[in-house]
């Protein structure tokens, strides 16, 4: 099973996190057309490559960014979502 | 009973795996053996002349020892308990009774052995072939082939055992105790950090344990190394333990006498030796052929004479140890075949022919020959052969002996490698895979690693344990290096002879012959994937153990690729069958209890499973039916109450909790008054229906939220994450496990509560909607009067340590109006007359509020909340459907949730919560359906059971339409 | 013995022809190209040379015939699905399906043993009702059915789950069905081979060359050829392909694992799905166990095993059949699922002209390989969708108009 850092908790198995999407910036839903709208909604980039990931500890609360590689399940980076 | 049958074993020697002082009766296929403890069941048997242990699994031919380390995979045995039992590795208990499995009668009268003089028509991949046409017979032979597939039986009345796992971290991990394994620990452990060495067998030693005369001292130095390794601290060894797979990060699996063990290791040398690899000649599955090794493990582990007359075929200098080994054990050595016309000039080659056995240069084995039966064997045709693998049979000689001892080469142990991600390359110098590149923090050393010798084999441990030492301590690894080694070829290349009446086995679970592969790359399955996939080579219980390199070998030849280029399958763990028990190990099932959970047992409440809770569905003692209109009337009538611990409770705190709220849930929470609650829903960023429940106001920056018992965990999770995005000042507390609720419905439920409180719940002073911090029963409480069943009540959430004084308390006052408590059930019935709907009953995943009646909750004209912009999207557009009320006039069929409403052949929708009404006395619901069927008074076709039932749309709610109830 | 085989046992030669050539060189150009060599891209090209007489069209596969999901699923056939759209469409391909080894003259093993979505909680119960008369509705075979009639088609089943959430009923839908996944595959690659496609194997489609807003041909690592109509079946290799013309989906790869027992004598007929366990199992006709759970937790691009997945697996199994103790795992393995947000796929045109998009099929599109290249190949012939096909088309998302089959395709398969 991997480790992954949480920037609060420090290494911890993976079992102890939930995957929370990837990181995208919502438009200003005032300006967005509704195409953008429900591409903000809807898409995503699935292809393989380095993500900037939403991650979860669930048993402490803590939310944060992890920075991996989907093609090779390699975590690169943790932090703080506003680090 | 007869008597146990045994013959006396060789004279005892000092590293012998066999207790002479203990022995044990089991039985096999009825006939009871006598066995030494430590006596594997194969061992037992084949010194007890047995040579018939098992049949094949597609020809049902008879087959015998042949690794004696796992892969004999035709050597299955069951117990009426145990399916597929391995013989040659399963150490004999007292009183064991095994038969083989999979024979048709018995295994020595085993009618499915027909299979095998039917062979010519069963070719590779007939079942695609055939059975197919006409197709209405094609489940008839289904059956038949079903019937005669498979090996050992379950039993399905076998009870579950529960076994036990565990963790553990160290900084280096060596698999495998042979000498490069244990010279890896001894570096290893010499460097520091905590060493784990584990190994398979019962002792440290591996190949040195048998290794008779091709490693002469082998003794000495395991004795001396097990001596050296016990004086480090910092090592431990496991034995009888094996490495079942490496998952990423150096997670490993390992089973052994204390179960599943996980264990985290920063560092893995990989010393897990080599499988010896057949050779590939006619009949040489049949009992009397086997490995070298084999042979070897049989005389000195268990010192039991493999044959009375052998012949050594040998395509490297190991085998001609063998043979010494046999010699000394008393098997007369026909002669030493050697597939290489040029025969090594090492000692052991010297010491051979010192012993005057022939030796026959660059000669193969052309074909076996059968004893009666196919039991065994009683002689070898020997010939010439080319390196393309034919032999030439018009000068093929014969050779009596009822052995054929193989020591033709080797195949690395490399499945952890492979399973981490490393490669192996063909290296056609040594004719064998060697691995490449190594995955981050694994090592390789020893056969596994190409390294023979044993001298060499001990460099190649010390270097590798020093490597992962250094790897650990997070040191500079030092560079790979090769030690020289004196055995420089120790695999033959081509060692498989065609025959034209086949029978020549390179699979011997699945009874894959040479002339199979070439079909299939005949037919266009011309890769090691699709030969693997069409002729199902390695697919058996060995998993291609020893039978992948040689088909790699038959599939390069009959594509003209190198073996290289062929490749290998992929590996995949586990490295051996592995039990669902094991891997089960105690099934744990947590269910979640709210701290009243003891009073509804006492209560006589029947429990369901909601989401992760255990929840009263009702009260008994009463029939289900019964129970719950007793508890509705009793609500309806009095007075009720009901456990509502499960919500989700959360406090959302901070100068901009308003704000938050505002934006989490469709409706407005900036305007809700100190002292006030509010029903709140909440949607997906998509505008679907995703939570509900009811938010008070503590607080200027402090509201009090609750949500669906299922929702909670993610709720709060989400608000979390939003409150980051948003940055704003608000901080989620979660006190879903760390509060108990009840709610106290019905007309009577003032007067209860004022027995139990100073606060004053005058109608006017604490009013629908109203929001109360006060002692109740003692206990600080948070009340909220709510109306979710459609009466006065009262929602009571207390710290969990007080729930059940609380919940005592609440029932004591409440008898003078016998107050009844109520479950699941009796809400769900309660709440529907009043019309809520119930989020994830009364909503799917796609579920807009615009569908779902919910649009009141909606203030669409905020500034933001989650799902608003795409609802603004979705709302212009008629709905597809829409929920709404209908009650059934005609009550003798009843639908159920989920039948469907129609209209024609067009689904309109669904029912989704319907019920009979004790309190209005007739069947109430609600539906999905067309937008314009909802109108009040139309009538709806309901599909129930095939048959249509009709039903009138009514405005919902069905009781109290007015409201009067829940805010007197 | 069935005469066919009487032919192998006369016979001192081995005459089998071969199942499909390996063409030396790429041509310059091809009507149609199709990446991916699984069911679903050979299927379309079978229609497409059956059906419609488009032969000059050549069959892209990095690696082998049937290596990605099409060789590594569970083989669970049915049609049992909760949307009108969705059942119309796996209904077709249970169709299709029943025909297809007589279609084929190769035995694929269809084998009809039932299939069973067990309810544990009267909330799934609800569900399973609900299918079942969706289902009826459309004239599938679906039933919602009690535990007695459980325990009676599956007698060895441990209907108190060991004491825990205990079996309440069950989703019975009789035509449910195995089959040898890669004979699907390798039966569409011959019919399509003999009616002159060019199935290309060891060839990677690197690039796609794409001309204002029409393909006009693909990149390979053998070079380049022309065209003008592009089929993009490589399911959970999709979304690197759509990189490659700039098309964005909501699709997600995650990996999906499975096991197989040692064989076994059979004792389990039927097809038995638990979603609440994360559980399904049959027994295959050689007599393993084949058994799997839901999606991994998390996207990834590989196909890595994981210990979690065959522990959580193994408890689940012995709820369900606590016997099974000593019963061996032989190999777990996993494959990439490309999921969508709605559990249907994603077929039809798409933005760029001549580029077809056969995708989403997450954990179910085993089952739909024949009913696919059926509508696949009319698409592509026709260019525009097959009515079958037209509720899974990308812009569904933009649109708001999602096929929600979540409560039909998740562990169900
Ligand atoms: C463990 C598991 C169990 C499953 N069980 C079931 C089940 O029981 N029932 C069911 O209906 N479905 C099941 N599925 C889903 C099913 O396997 C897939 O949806 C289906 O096989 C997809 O088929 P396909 O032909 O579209 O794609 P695939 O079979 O994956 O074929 C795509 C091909 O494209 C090739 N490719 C990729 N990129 C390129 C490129 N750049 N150039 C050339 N070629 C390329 C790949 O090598 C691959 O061969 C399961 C999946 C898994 C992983």
């Amino acid at each position: 099973m991997k480790i992954m850092t949480c920037p609060v908790n420090g290494p911890r198995p993976l079992q102890e996190f939930v995957y929370g999407g990837d990181l995208t910036e919502m438009p200003c839903p005032d300006q967005a057309t509704d195409e953008q709208w429900a591409a903000y909604v809807f898409e995503r980039d699935g292809a393989p490559g380095l993500h900037k990931e939403w991650w979860y500890h669930a048993p402490s609360g803590v939310w944060f960014i992890a920075e991996r590689d989907t093609g090779t399940d390699e975590i690169c980076r943790t932090y703080l979502y506003n680090d | 009973m007869t008597d146990p049958i045994f013959i006396e074993r060789l004279p005892a020697a000092g590293d012998e795996w066999i207790d002479r002082d203990q022995r044990l009766c089991f039985s096999f296929e009825g006939r009871c053996h006598r066995a030494y403890a430590g006596d594997t069941v194969s061992s037992a048997l084949w010194g007890n002349g047995v040579r018939l242990l098992g049949r094949s699994f597609k020809y049902h031919r008879p087959r015998g020892v042949y690794s004696m380390c796992g892969h004999d995979a035709n050597v299955m045995l069951e117990d009426g308990e145990t399916p597929n039992i391995r013989g040659d590795t399963t150490l004999v208990e007292d009183g064991m009774e095994l038969t083989a499995v999979n024979t048709v009668g018995s295994l020595r009268h085993d009618l499915a052995g027909l299979n095998d003089r039917m062979s010519g028509f069963l070719p590779v991949g007939f079942y695609y072939k055939a059975f197919h046409t006409p197709s209405w017979m094609f489940p008839n032979w289904e059956r038949m082939i079903r019937g005669i597939a498979g090996l050992g039986k379950v039993n399905p009345a076998a009870e579950w055992k529960p076994s036990p796992k565990g963790y553990d971290a160290c900084d280096v991990l060596i698999v495998g105790g042979g000498p490069s394994g244990m010279a890896a620990a001894l570096a290893a452990g010499r460097a520091g950090g905590r060493v784990v060495l584990v190994e398979d067998t019962r002792c440290l030693g591996g190949s040195l344990c048998y290794a008779g005369a091709t490693a002469p001292e082998s003794a000495a130095t395991v004795n001396s190394m097990r001596d050296e390794l016990e004086k480090l601290e910092n090592v431990e060894v496991r034995l009888n333990t094996s490495v079942r797979g490496c998952y990423s990060e150096n997670w490993l699996a390992f089973i052994g006498p204390g179960g599943l063990t996980k264990m985290r290791a920063t560092a893995v040398v990989v010393a897990t030796g080599a499988y010896e690899q057949p050779a590939v000649f006619r009949h040489n599955d049949l009992p009397g052929v086997m490995l070298g090794t084999a042979a070897q493990r049989l005389v000195h582990l268990y010192r039991v004479k493999p044959m009375q007359r052998a012949l050594v075929l040998v395509g490297n200098d190991y085998g001609y140890g063998v043979a010494l080994d046999l010699k000394a054990a008393g098997v007369e050595i026909a002669a030493v075949a050697d597939f290489r016309e040029t025969i090594g000039k090492g000692e052991l080659v010297h010491d051979v022919k010192t012993a005057g056995i022939e030796i026959l240069a660059g000669q193969g084995v052309y074909e076996a020959r059968p004893a009666g039966g196919l039991v065994g064997i009683k002689g070898a045709r020997v010939c010439p052969v080319n390196s393309a693998g034919t032999g030439l049979s018009t000068s093929a000689t014969n050779v009596n002996c009822d052995g054929i001892v193989m020591a033709t080469g080797w195949a690395p142990a490399g499945d952890l490698i492979g399973q981490a991600g490393g490669r192996l390359d063909y290296v056609p110098e040594a004719a064998q895979f060697r691995p490449g590149e190594l995955p981050p923090g694994m090592f390789a050393a020893g056969r596994v690693n190409g390294v023979f010798g044993v001298d060499a084999r001990l460099e190649d441990g010390e270097h590798a344990g020093g490597q992962a030492a250094a790897f650990a301590a997070g040191k500079e690894v030092p560079a790979r290096r090769r030690p020289a080694d004196e055995i420089t070829a120790p695999s033959y290349p081509y060692p498989i002879i065609k025959h034209p009446k086949g029978k020549a086995f390179v699979d011997f679970d699945e009874d894959v012959q040479v002339k199979d592969i070439v079909n299939a790359v005949k037919e266009g399955y011309d890769s090691v994937e699709l030969v693997k996939r069409y002729a199902t080579v390695g697919m058996g219980p060995s998993q291609g153990k020893i039978s992948n390199l040689n088909s790699s070998r038959v599939l390069a030849t009959a594509t003209g690729q190198a073996v290289g280029a062929v490749g290998y399958t992929t590996f995949r763990p586990f490295t051996r069958p592995t039990t669902i028990g094991e891997l089960a190990g105690r099934r744990f099932h947590p269910d979640r209890r709210t701290p009243i959970h003891s009073r509804h047992q006492a209560a006589g409440a029947v429990f369901m499973h909601a989401g992760a809770w255990l929840r009263p569905e009702y009260y008994g003692p009463l029939v289900r039916h019964q129970a719950i209109v007793r508890e509705v009337q009793a609500v309806r009538r009095r007075a009720g109450v009901i456990d509502v611990g499960t919500l989700g409770k959360i406090d959302v705190c901070g100068a901009d909790a308003a704000e938050f709220l505002e934006r989490m849930y469709t409706g407005r929470f900036s305007d809700l008054k100190l002292g006030k609650c509010r029903y709140a829903l909440m949607c997906d960023e998509s505008g679907v229906v995703a939570d509900d429940g009811m938010s008070a106001r503590l607080g200027d920056d402090r509201f009090y939220v609750t949500t669906t018992s299922s929702g909670s965990a993610a709720i709060v999770r989400e608000m979390k994450r939003w409150a980051i995005i948003w940055g704003l000042e608000v901080t989620i507390i979660d006190h879903t496990g760390q509060f108990g609720a009840l709610n106290l419905a019905g007309p009577e439920s003032r007067r209860i509560l004022g027995r139990l409180t100073d606060l004053d719940i005058g109608a006017d002073s604490f009013e629908y909607l109203g929001f109360r911090q006060a002692v109740v029963a003692g206990v600080n409480c948070r009340l909220m009067r709510v109306g979710f069943v459609g009466e006065l009540g009262y929602e009571l959430h207390v710290p969990a340590q007080h729930a059940a004084v609380l919940w005592d308390a609440v029932v004591e006052a409440g008898q003078p109006e016998e107050i009844m408590p109520f479950g699941v059930e009796a809400q769900r019935l309660l709440r529907m007359e009043k019309g809520h709907q119930i989020i994830g009953q009364d909503t799917d995943a796609l579920t807009t509020p615009l569908e779902a009646g919910l649009a009141w909750a909606v203030k669409m004209a905020k500034p933001f909340f989650i799902g608003q912009r795409s609802l603004k999207i979705i709302a212009p557009r008629p709905n597809v459907r829409s929920l709404a009320g209908f009650v059934m006039h005609d009550s003798t069929v009843m639908p159920a949730e989920c039948h469907l409403v129609v209209d024609g052949d067009e689904i309109c929708g669904r029912v989704t919560s319907i019920a009979r009404s004790p309190t209005l006395g007739q069947v109430i619901g609600m539906a999905y359906m067309r937008p314009d069927q909802t109108i009040p008074g139309t009538v709806i076709d309901i599909c129930v059971e095939g048959r249509l039932v009709q039903a009138e749309v009514v405005k919902l709610p069905f009781y109290d339409p007015s409201n009067e109830r829940q805010k007197s | 013995m069935p005469h066919r085989l009487l032919r192998f046992g006369l016979s001192k030669k081995y005459n089998e022809p071969r199942m499909f050539r390996s063409p030396e060189q790429l041509k310059k150009s091809y009507d149609v190209v199709i990446i991916g060599a699984g069911g679903h891209g050979l299927a379309t090209a079978y229609y497409l040379a059956r059906d419609h007489g488009i032969t000059n069209v050549a069959v892209l596969e990095r690696a082998y015939i049937g290596g990605g999901g099409t060789g590594r699923n569970t083989a669970i056939v049915r049609a049992n699905y909760l949307t009108p759209e969705g059942v119309a469409f796996y209904d077709e391909s249970v169709r299709l399906f029943q025909d297809l080894s007589a279609d084929f003259d190769l035995n694929l093993f269809y084998s009809q043993r039932g299939h069973f979505t067990l309810a544990h909680s009267d909330a799934s119960l609800r569900t399973m009702r609900w299918r079942a008369e969706v289902n009826k509705h459309l004239g599938v075979d679906s039933e919602l059915v009690d535990t007695a009639f459980i325990k009676e088609k599956c007698p060895h089943i441990d209907l108190s789950c060991g004491g825990h959430a205990p079996v309440m009923g069950a989703l019975f839908h009789p035509p449910g069905a195995i089959a040898r996944h890669d004979a699907v595959a390798w039966g569409y690659g011959r019919g399509a081979d003999q009616r002159g496609v060019e199935i290309h194997q060891q060839t990677e489609v690197t690039g796609i060359l794409v001309e204002g807003d029409k393909v006009t041909g693909v990149q390979t690592n053998r070079g380049t050829v022309e065209t003008s109509k592009v089929v993009c079946a490589v399911a959970g290799y999709t979304p690197p392909l759509l990189e490659m013309v700039g098309i964005k989906t909501p699709l997600v790869i995650q990996p999906l694992q499975a096991c197989v027992s040692e064989p076994l004598k059979p004792w389990l007929d039927t097809i038995i799905v638990s979603a609440s366990l994360h559980l399904y199992v049959s027994q295959s006709s050689r007599g393993e166990l084949v058994t799997g759970a839901s999606l991994d937790p998390y996207p990834i691009h590989s196909t890595r095993s994981t210990l979690d997945f065959v522990e959580g697996l193994s408890g689940h199994l012995l709820d369900l059949f606590p016997f099974l103790g000593d019963v061996k795992i032989m190999r777990q393995w996993a494959g990439l699922s490309d999921v969508t947000p709605d559990f249907s796929p994603i077929m039809g045109l798409s933005p760029v002209e001549g580029f077809y998009l056969d995708a989403g099929w997450g954990t179910w599109g085993f089952k739909a390989t024949p009913v696919c290249g059926k509508t696949m190949s009319y698409t592509v012939a026709e260019n525009k969708p097959h009515p079958l096909i037209e509720p899974f088309r990308l812009s569904r998302f933009k649109e708001f108009e999602l096929v929600g089959e979540k409560g039909a395709a998740s562990v169900g398969h």
